[in-house]
């Protein structure tokens, strides 16, 4: 019972990271009917800008105060947002807006282009090899009866819900939210009604890019490493995730994410880590054979 | 006397042709599929389905490497068969999506059988491919694609790419045309990667992965995916591409990933069209292309902009949905 309490935490950890991802995926897709492959490469550039703030600030190893560290850690996600979102913003006017509305295998090689040069392009300034991110939260482990959760497992996960709730509060309380929810229902007639289709898409992919970026500040962290091609299997199963959800509801893409870690979690502690990679795939063979526009509904392609 | 041209050529350009030339094999697999409307992200996967079969029946059974070839060929075609049974009533874009998954689940068997080498991959293969068997093999494949797009079966296929629906009611065997047509992909794809095997002279489950089925996919719709030459053309280029930019180790990618980028926004169509340089030339359509003046205030369509219709949809390439 112990390891099922202490699997199910670990999968909700790396769930919420996968889903926080994924609800990227799935804006941008049902914005502009993209598919985005750069975006597991701007979750690496999240963990890499936490890489480069953390070793420019020469922290000490230990000894850090929890409203110090607090304030490093906030420090650099701010700065891992910027620099992702206006990554986004480049992205969305050079590659994304000349191909969008086209055969949709068109913008996926545009950005499958992109996503080639931001590998090669860390490679090139980090070398091959992973990193290593120095830690900013000091190592703390609480223990309930065994289960033990690290503080910086519990900051992954606070990090990701507060934003998923800030995303849920966009999309469906503010003005540019019904805008963008209008663009991805019908783009011609939101257009037709006085939405400008080009700036909510450039905002679609910027907040897409900075939940990216967000994700990987913490996914670094919490591994301490960051490494060029750290984002393409985590990106493929968010990728997964979001098709399982459908790309309708934002709280379906959340569910499924956390699902998809809790279940690998239970395969990895319970039958075998090889067979880990193996779940995203089966999970997504039996939902398209049954349910082929996802579990929860998909807007039309 | 090819023997005596290639003994002129350096040997690391016969690596790098041996090379593009299978690539060009499986990358024709892909317009076969492709070519009645489904969308196959899992070729790299069947190849190496072909090339796991074919390496076992050399190295394990001392099959000869023709027959290896054949039955390479007959695995790749049944392995589309079965794919495009289980696809055909799919839309595109989720047809495509469940061969990316059927590509990733046959990785990881891959991975966990010990019978073929597991995770280390399969060994030993001898080596078996040379530069006039791939050729013979791709210019094989071009003749078949050749016939295939002037033949019944090739209009058939073209229409139901175009619009199923208007196929049917013409009396096209719609399931049928796009069952042959994807199985036929498979099985030059099969072939395709029963050549690479004995080239490499080792097959790793990673190669069958979704990275690979996508640079196959990039190889097709980068040179044109409506036209014969396209994948041929896109094949040989981004495979020869790279190893002219050799002079950096890093760069060279990075390089790459901006030419290709570059062409896929000038030319949405593919560099190779049925109309081949567009009515006007390339750079001069994209410097005038619609849209590119900031929109009036107004909402498009209502307020008529100086250029005309909204730009989503004349730059539409032609035969997509």
């Amino acid at each position: 019972m112990e390891q099922f309490f202490q699997q199910l935490i670990n999968g909700i950890m790396i769930g919420s990271t996968y889903a926080v991802v994924a609800l990227g995926f799935g804006l941008i897709f049902s914005v502009m009917r993209v598919v985005n492959l750069a975006h597991p490469e701007i979750f690496m550039v999240g963990a890499y800008v936490a890489f480069v703030v953390i070793t420019r600030l020469h922290l000490p190893d230990q000894g850090l105060g929890v409203s110090v560290a607090v304030g490093v850690f906030l420090l650099v996600l701010v700065l891992a947002m910027v620099v992702t979102g206006v990554l986004g913003l480049i992205l969305e006017r050079l590659v994304v807006r000349p191909t969008r509305g086209t055969y949709i295998l068109v913008p996926f090689i545009a950005t499958s282009g992109v996503s080639i040069v931001l590998q090669n392009g860390a490679q090139r300034i980090f070398g091959p090899d992973p990193v290593r991110v120095p830690s900013v939260i000091p190592a703390h482990t609480f223990a309930v009866s065994g289960v033990r959760v690290t503080s910086m497992q519990i900051t992954t996960v606070l990090t990701a819900v507060l934003i998923m709730l800030a995303l849920r509060y966009y999309v469906y309380r503010t003005r540019w939210g019904r805008a963008t929810r209008a663009v991805a229902e019908k783009p011609d007639v939101a257009a037709a009604c006085g939405v400008n289709v080009n700036l909510v898409s450039q905002l679609t992919v910027s907040i897409a890019s900075i939940m990216a970026g967000a994700a990987g500040v913490t996914l670094g962290l919490l591994y301490s490493s960051a490494a060029p091609f750290m984002g393409l299997l985590f990106g493929l199963k968010s990728f997964v995730c979001m098709l399982v959800a459908g790309n309708r509801y934002i709280e379906a893409i959340m569910a499924v994410g956390l699902l998809l870690g809790v279940v690998e979690a239970m395969v990895t502690g319970y039958v075998s880590s090889n067979l880990r990679d193996a779940v995203a795939f089966a999970l997504l063979l039996a939902v398209l054979f049954f349910r082929p526009q996802g579990l929860f509904g998909s807007y039309e392609v | 006397m090819l023997r005596s041209i290639l003994a002129h050529i350096p040997a690391f350009w016969v690596v790098t042709l041996i090379t593009a030339g299978i690539n060009a094999i499986i990358t024709m697999g892909v317009y076969f599929s492709n070519a009645a409307g489904a969308l196959s992200a899992c070729h790299a996967a069947i190849a190496g389905m072909g090339a796991y079969v074919g390496a076992v029946l050399t190295t394990n059974f001392d099959w000869p490497f023709v027959v290896a070839l054949l039955a390479g060929v007959l695995v790749g075609f049944l392995t589309g068969m079965l794919l495009a049974l289980v696809t055909l009533r799919m839309n595109e874009l989720v047809a495509g999506l469940t061969t990316l998954a059927f590509g990733e689940t046959m990785v990881i068997i891959a991975f966990n059988l010990d019978y073929i080498g597991g995770a280390n991959g399969f060994i030993g293969i001898p080596l078996e491919t040379t530069f006039a068997a791939v050729y013979v093999v791709l210019a094989l494949v071009v003749f078949v694609a050749w016939r295939f797009d002037r033949s019944r079966l090739g209009y058939a296929a073209r229409a139901c790419r175009d619009n199923a629906h208007a196929a049917a009611a013409m009396g096209i065997n719609t399931p049928w045309v796009k069952t042959l047509v994807f199985a036929l992909g498979g099985g030059i794809a099969g072939a395709g990667g029963v050549l690479r095997a004995h080239y490499v002279l080792v097959q790793n489950p990673a190669d069958m992965g979704f990275f690979f089925s996508v640079n196959y996919l990039i190889f097709w719709v980068f040179g044109g995916s409506y036209t014969l030459w396209g994948p041929l053309f896109g094949a040989m280029f981004l495979t020869i591409l790279p190893e002219f930019l050799r002079f950096s180790l890093y760069d060279r990618f990075i390089i790459y990933g901006v030419i290709l980028t570059a062409i896929v926004i000038v030319r949405l169509q593919g560099v190779i069209t049925r109309v081949p340089l567009g009515r006007r030339s390339a750079v001069l359509a994209w410097w005038s292309r619609p849209g590119r003046r900031s929109q009036p205030a107004s909402a498009p369509g209502l307020g008529e902009g100086p250029d005309g219709p909204a730009p989503t949809q004349s730059r539409r390439p032609q035969g997509s949905r």
